[in-house]
């Protein structure tokens, strides 16, 4: 994409400008609102080529006409399915007029007569019979029905003689009726209805159906022309009986088919669970700009904020100057390298152009929280508010208001209101754990935690999260198991490590303790030479200056491993964090110290007695000397100073 | 619409807190806490002091009444009023999170509580730094309006908090061109800073999505909160309630600005409009709204409210004149109220139950029958007792003048129910029971009637009106106004009396059964004038009108049919006249009818004999009600009965008893000051006067002078026949004294009295 011309652009116009209609005739709402932002973004088309774009309305035919490249030409060049789609028309148009009601059990019905499939799946007891044909099903998919359709009755189609697209609205509805029944059978956020036992009763019925159906379409040899929506509806299924290798699978072969279809690569990105994987599916992939965005994509969720990510990203930006969705990327990428000031800026300008956008406003409001603007906060709820006050977003925000206000109570109110809107809300989940820590709750803190890290397990914050809780419950060991998660997804984040550090003192593991230490050591100094604006938001680590308390922890490691000169010399690291950087003959740029702490005094002192102890007293008094000046532990720093005057007199008197 | 919290409300903590700090010098002192005071004490509790103060009152104060407190006053900081630093304080709240940070601090004014005293003991240093700070007392009545705007505040949802915060926005918006003369920088953003920091324009699409109502008609007007129209409300109905009149028509359409613009409508609110149609009169409506509001008012108070329902229900049923479902609610309302002891209700029932009765006997029998009363007087004595163990002032005050008023009406001497009245006075002064020195006073006032002491009556009754008519309720005061005009027109000051009757609002005329009584009342003194003028047709109308109403006052109605009788004389249709009265007697007799009205009707019965020629046939009957009047004390009736007596016993040429009868009994006659008992009494005395002149001999001294008393008597007689316009009257006497002058052998003077005697017929004749 490097030679990116007009008629390129045109083009990608016109393809997006058709991905919206597709996804909307299958009302897919948010990947059809995606594909038109981005088609929006492009830049602008000279005027005379406007009315081309403006005549695509919702006829299949309309959109075939549009010059599609021919990577993807099947769509419904196929004139079996066009035939197919003019004859049920009509029916079609009911079944998304239903829809658009929410009258999810009719539509599926206009199409899927409810006798029909109902049939072969009315098992007694749902659970084990939706993991089973599944499971069993997906590996030999294919060989057993190349080999012979009689050996298992499931995958016989029952499934009447449709168009693929209204295959997909049935079942694609039928899907969402479950998914509302289950809503609604959860009641209470947090309440006993709520959390795994409740399922989708639908998946079982919808993974039969389509696993006959394929094997159909295998039978007869047509596989080739499927159009990748219902592909993208069976991995959606899978993802959800947690069958996710499968499901990668699945969501690949449905962007191969169809690119454009955003919910699938959203599908697919959720399901990776680091950045091995990421790798691993690179070449699995289509070579087209939507592998592009979702590398991007995937990259920023998997908190990748590298130099070559936002380089990635400015060439997108080159191709769709004005796209929010990239610029969020870019915000999102800032934030999760802690450069809050730089977010801020690119959310706020977002905000300006386009003042009823909520979209990830949850992740602007944390921003603001982080960066404890109230006012601004408080302005951001009440431009959320004006907008839609029943969207999980704005819930959010007003609930990372009231956290900031440290009403705890009204906080969770919102969290919970936002998670009754959407179940799914990842961000709600945690900002709830923190407030129900912060209310002492520890129990429904760990289970709200728990909840973020089932709908997404790269949410770093919901596991360090768990970690503190349990570290507040004194269990050491489970607390390790959840920061190591944490580290595992923040390998750059000095916070994971400390924290891993400190879990390994409790359980008195020394070593890997200084390990872990040393890791944040790194970790930090990481940081500061990967952001190119060196912030320095977060508390104790500026510029080009190792994290003081780290150093001291290691050095009281070593003292506990009775390696004394290596603690002195950790102590004596810490005292130099004072100084600053030049010390270090580091180059950062005229860094400055972080002055006098409690921590470096504490090392002072450290120092002093050991000093003290070797008999070092001159240095030792330096020492104390100092500690008195800076007017911290002054106390004992003078007991201290007395014994070593009385020793220093009783040895010269004698000598 | 908001709960409690509104922008004024915002502004007067502005001010309470800028008043805390010590800003505020102590001459400016007094006019700001009494500023503060009024606005926030409860309405209720305002009324004893000022009526001004509390119509010159909104029920939510604007910024410029604030300004008007507070501008006049030099602050502690050189240089700037009160008002300068309010500004300063408002126009610092400059974001939505300025405002919770405005209510958050709000605790700083207040003292601490002992928890907190405990909890912090090491925060010596900070008490401090607020050394110049005075704190509020949790419990005064600034403390408490800080407490409770401080616990809404935090009650508020984030949306209702935006609410508020745009509303503040729009209230003080008025001041922006003050604020920037007192800071240059201040511009058409900087009621947002964070619209400031952005540089963000007043039309900013941004902008106009936070804040896009406000340029908008609907958010102009000042919001109410709920509790404030509540608190209008509960004013409203108990206004209402106490005097009995209806919503004035302004204010009517303010309740309904102001329920239509907020979303959650007090059930009060029904109440209030149920009150309004029942006074209006409109029967269907009213009983709809009244079942409307219970409806909605159950589910918040429960089922111990339902006695009142059906207490309401039947006095609606009775002013609509259902008397029997009237009954049976009372009924109903009795064994719940009893069931629930809800001694207050009881009491109440039982004692409406007891006035219904005395105003419509025949409906009562069932009730007494099965003995929830038992006879007037056990029920008295029971209300009585009642009252004094519960400590209702109210009902033992009115229960003390029911009791006078049956000894009264039973003609037990005036002395009980002086005795009566006297305890309930009392009361009334000891317990503040003002609302019922109106119904004390105008009893008192008709005593005195009855006793013949007019003048005495007439002062009670301008002494009512002057001192106590404001917190008496409007029908007392109608009736009192229609008592002391009828008694004007007594006299013959037809003009006064109209005038009198004019004094009445207009207000009040808007409730039906004021207005009812009202109308009837002016109608009997135009039907009493055209009577006395000889106008017999348009008497026929008025007494058509007077016939329509068909719940009038037993009173009223009595009156009507005297007069009925009496225009029935005048035409000379005698025995319709008196099958008439022979009708209503029947009538009285079936119940216990007031005995004033008993004797009444056996003069009219004695003077119906007379006119028809046969005096003596009502001898009997004369007699009877001259004893039974003297019995009662009732003078004017006594005075009237003698009167009847004084004709019979001329016919009977017995003249010189006649006129020592009627000569002792003249100047109590004057003294009741009703014109036609005494143009009668004289007119008697004249004729006893020329009776005796002709027993005694002829051309004697003896007969001269008996005609020289019996032409003054009749002088009299025709100065107080003119002074009522009695025009019969009038001529009968000219008659008279032309007859005397021509037995004087004055022909000229017979002839000038013959002259008058046609000048008047004239004058009437053309008035018709």
């Amino acid at each position: 994409m490097t030679t990116f011309t007009r008629a390129n652009a045109d083009h990608l116009r016109n393809t997006l400008q058709g991905a919206v209609v597709k996804c909307s005739e299958r009302c897919l709402y948010q990947s059809a609102k995606w594909a038109a932002e981005l088609s929006v973004s492009l830049p602008e088309l000279p005027s005379a080529a406007s009315s081309f774009g403006a005549d695509t309305d919702s006829q299949m035919q309309d959109v075939d006409s549009l010059p599609i490249s021919p990577a993807f030409n099947f769509a419904n060049s196929d004139p079996e399915e066009a035939r197919l789609e003019t004859q049920e028309l009509s029916r079609y148009l009911l079944a998304k007029s239903y829809f658009d009601c929410r009258e999810y059990d009719r539509c599926s019905a206009v199409f899927i007569p409810s006798t029909l499939p109902k049939g072969p799946l009315s098992p007694t007891s749902p659970k084990n019979k939706s993991k089973t044909p599944t499971k069993t099903g997906q590996g030999e998919a294919k060989e057993s029905d190349f080999i012979a359709g009689v050996e298992s009755e499931t995958h016989t189609n029952v499934l009447p003689k449709l168009s693929q697209k209204a295959l997909f609205l049935a079942l694609y509805s039928k899907y969402m009726s479950g998914e509302k029944r289950k809503n609604e059978e959860s009641e209470m956020i947090l309440g006993p209805a709520d959390g795994g036992t409740t399922v989708n009763k639908e998946l079982a019925g919808i993974t039969r159906s389509l696993e006959g159906w394929f094997a159909d379409r295998e039978a007869r040899g047509l596989s080739g022309s499927n159009q990748g929506w219902l592909e993208y509806l069976y991995g959606i299924v899978l993802a959800k009986g947690k069958t996710e290798e499968d499901a990668r699978r699945w969501f690949v072969r449905s962007v191969h088919l169809y690119p454009f279809n955003w919910g699938a690569w959203l599908e697919l990105s959720e399901l990776l669970n680091n950045v091995e994987e990421l790798q691993k599916i690179g070449p699995e992939l289509p070579q087209n700009l939507m592998t592009l965005i979702f590398h991007l994509y995937a990259s920023q969720e998997l908190y990748q904020s590298t130099e070559p990510i936002h380089r990635e990203l400015n060439e997108l930006e080159n191709i769709f100057p004005n796209s929010q969705f990239l610029k969020t990327q870019r915000a999102l990428l800032y934030y999760h390298s802690k450069d809050f000031d730089e977010a801020e800026i690119i959310f706020s300008a977002l905000l300006h152009a386009d003042p009823h956008r909520i979209d990830s406003l949850d992740f602007y409001s944390n921003i603001l929280y982080v960066m404890s603007a109230r006012p601004k906060l408080a302005f951001l709820a009440q431009i959320a508010t004006a907008t839609d006050k029943f969207r999980p977003e704005t819930c959010c925000v007003v609930g990372n208001y009231y956290a900031l206000k440290s009403e705890h109570e009204k906080a969770v109110m919102y969290f919970r209101r936002a998670l009754t809107l959407d179940r799914n809300f990842l961000s709600a989940w945690t900002l709830m754990g923190h407030e129900y820590v912060e209310m002492k709750n520890t129990h429904a803190a760990i289970e709200s935690y728990r909840r973020a890290v089932d709908v997404n397990r790269k949410d770093y914050r919901a596991w360090y999260g768990l970690g503190q809780t349990y570290e507040v419950l004194e269990m050491h060991l489970y607390a390790l198991f959840y920061y190591q998660r944490a580290a595992s997804l923040r390998p750059y984040d000095p916070k994971m490590w400390q924290a891993v550090g400190s879990c390994y003192d409790k359980v008195d593991r020394p070593i890997q303790s200084i390990k872990a230490y040393k890791r944040a050591l790194v970790a930090g100094s990481y940081y500061e030479q990967g952001s190119s604006f060196g912030s320095g938001t977060t508390a104790g680590d500026p510029t080009g200056v190792l994290d003081p308390e780290t150093l001291y922890q290691i050095a009281l490691m070593y003292e506990k491993l009775n390696r004394p000169d290596d603690a002195a010399s950790y102590m004596g690291m810490t005292l130099a964090q004072e100084e600053g950087p030049e010390n270090d003959d580091d180059d950062e740029g005229g860094g400055h110290g972080i002055g006098v702490t409690t921590t470096t005094s504490k090392a002072r002192m450290w120092l002093a007695r050991w000093e003290f102890g070797k008999g070092a007293y001159t240095r030792a008094m330096e020492l104390a000397n100092e500690l008195c000046q800076d007017g911290v532990e002054v106390e004992e720093a003078k007991a201290l100073i007395r014994d070593m005057r009385a020793r220093m007199e009783s040895g010269r008197s004698p000598s | 619409m908001s709960r409690y919290l509104t922008s004024s409300k915002v502004g007067l903590l502005a001010l309470i807190s800028l008043y805390t700090e010590s800003v505020v010098p102590s001459v400016a002192t007094i006019p700001i806490l009494s500023f503060l005071v009024s606005q926030i004490l409860p309405i209720n509790s305002m009324i004893p002091r000022s009526d001004v103060s509390l119509h010159s009152r909104d029920i939510t104060v604007t910024l410029n009444d604030i300004q008007r407190a507070t501008i006049d006053h030099i602050s502690g900081i050189p240089g700037r009023s009160v008002w300068d630093l309010l500004l300063n304080k408002l126009w610092k709240i400059n974001s939505f999170d300025a405002l919770h940070v405005f209510f958050d601090t709000l605790s700083l004014l207040l003292q601490k509580t002992q928890e907190q005293l405990q909890n912090e003991p090491e925060d010596g240093l900070e008490t401090d730094s607020n050394l110049n700070r005075m704190l509020l007392s949790r419990t005064s009545p600034l403390g408490a309006f800080v407490r409770r705007a401080q616990l809404e505040f935090t009650r508020l949802q984030f949306h209702d908090g935006l609410t508020l915060w745009k509303s503040f926005v729009v209230y003080r918006a008025p001041t922006l061109p003050q604020w920037r003369k007192r800071n240059q920088t201040a511009g058409n953003t900087s009621f947002d800073i964070i619209l400031q920091q952005e540089q963000l324009g007043i039309a900013d699409r941004l902008t106009e999505a936070v804040y896009r109502e406000l340029g908008t008609e609907a958010s102009q007007e000042v919001g109410n909160s709920t509790e404030d129209v509540e608190k209008l409300l509960e004013y409203q109905v108990d206004q209402m309630q106490r005097m009995g009149n209806r919503l004035p028509k302004a204010m009517k359409m303010k309740l309904l600005d102001m329920i239509e613009s907020g979303v959650t409508v007090p059930s009060l609110s029904h109440y209030v409009s149920f009150l309004d149609s029942w006074k209006a009169g409109d029967y269907p409506s009213s009983f709809d709204k009244l079942h409307r509001y219970f409806d909605y008012t159950m589910h918040n108070r429960d089922r111990t409210f339902y006695q009142y329902a059906l207490l309401n229900l039947a006095i609606l049923h009775q002013d609509f004149g259902c008397y029997s479902e009237a009954v049976v609610a009372m009924q109903e309302t009795i064994s719940t109220a009893r069931e629930n002891n809800d001694m207050g209700c009881l009491n109440y029932s039982l004692s409406w139950l007891y006035h219904f009765g005395k105003a419509h006997p025949e409906q009562i029998h069932k009730v007494q029958e099965k003995g929830v009363l038992g006879t007037d007087r056990e029920a008295l004595a029971f209300l009585k007792a009642k009252a004094k163990e519960t400590s209702m002032w109210t009902l033992l005050s009115t229960s003390l003048l029911s009791e006078a008023k049956l000894s009264l009406s039973n003609g037990d001497g005036a002395a009980q129910a002086f005795e009566s009245i006297l305890k309930a006075s009392h009361l009334n002064v000891t317990r503040n029971v003002a609302n019922a020195i109106g119904s004390q006073m105008s009893m008192q006032s008709s005593i005195y009637g009855r006793l013949g002491v007019s003048c005495q009556a007439w002062l009670y009754g301008e002494l009512f009106l002057q001192c106590y008519a404001s917190p008496s309720p409007v029908e007392d005061v109608v009736h009192c106004i229609c008592k002391s005009a009828f008694l004007l027109s007594q006299k013959g000051r037809y003009e006064d009396a109209v005038a009198r009757m004019e004094e009445v609002d207009e207000e009040t005329l808007q409730t039906l059964r004021y207005s009812q009584y009202w109308k009837s009342s002016l109608g009997l003194m135009k039907f009493r004038r055209y009577l006395h003028c000889d106008n017999l047709t348009a008497a026929d109308h008025v007494l058509a009108q007077l016939r329509a109403p068909l719940n009038l006052s037993q009173d009223l109605q009595f009156n009507i049919s005297m007069l009925e009788v009496d225009l029935l004389t005048r035409r000379g249709d005698y025995s319709k006249a008196m099958e008439m009265l022979e009708h209503f007697a029947t009538k009285l007799e079936d119940e216990e009818a007031d005995i004033y009205q008993r004797v009444k009707l056996m003069t009219l019965k004695a003077q119906i004999y007379d006119a028809s020629g046969t005096p003596q046939k009502g001898f009997s009957v004369a007699l009877r009600a001259a004893s039974l009047a003297h019995r009662a004390r009732l003078l004017p009736a006594l005075w009237e009965a003698v009167g009847r007596i004084g004709a019979i016993l001329i016919s009977l040429k017995e003249f010189s008893a006649t006129t020592k009868l009627l000569e002792s009994i003249m100047p109590q006659v004057l003294e009741c000051e009703d014109c036609n008992l005494s143009a009668h009494t004289f007119s008697l005395l004249a004729d006893a006067h020329v009776g005796m002149a002709g027993q005694a001999k002829a051309e004697g001294l003896q007969r001269k002078e008996q005609l020289t008393k019996a032409l003054e008597h009749i002088e009299r007689s025709f100065d107080e026949f003119s002074r009522i316009e009695d025009v019969r009257g009038q001529c009968e006497i000219m008659a008279k004294k032309a007859t005397i002058m021509h037995l004087n052998g004055d022909p000229v003077l017979a002839n000038d009295c013959a002259a008058r005697y046609r000048d008047v017929t004239r004058a009437t004749i053309n008035q018709v």
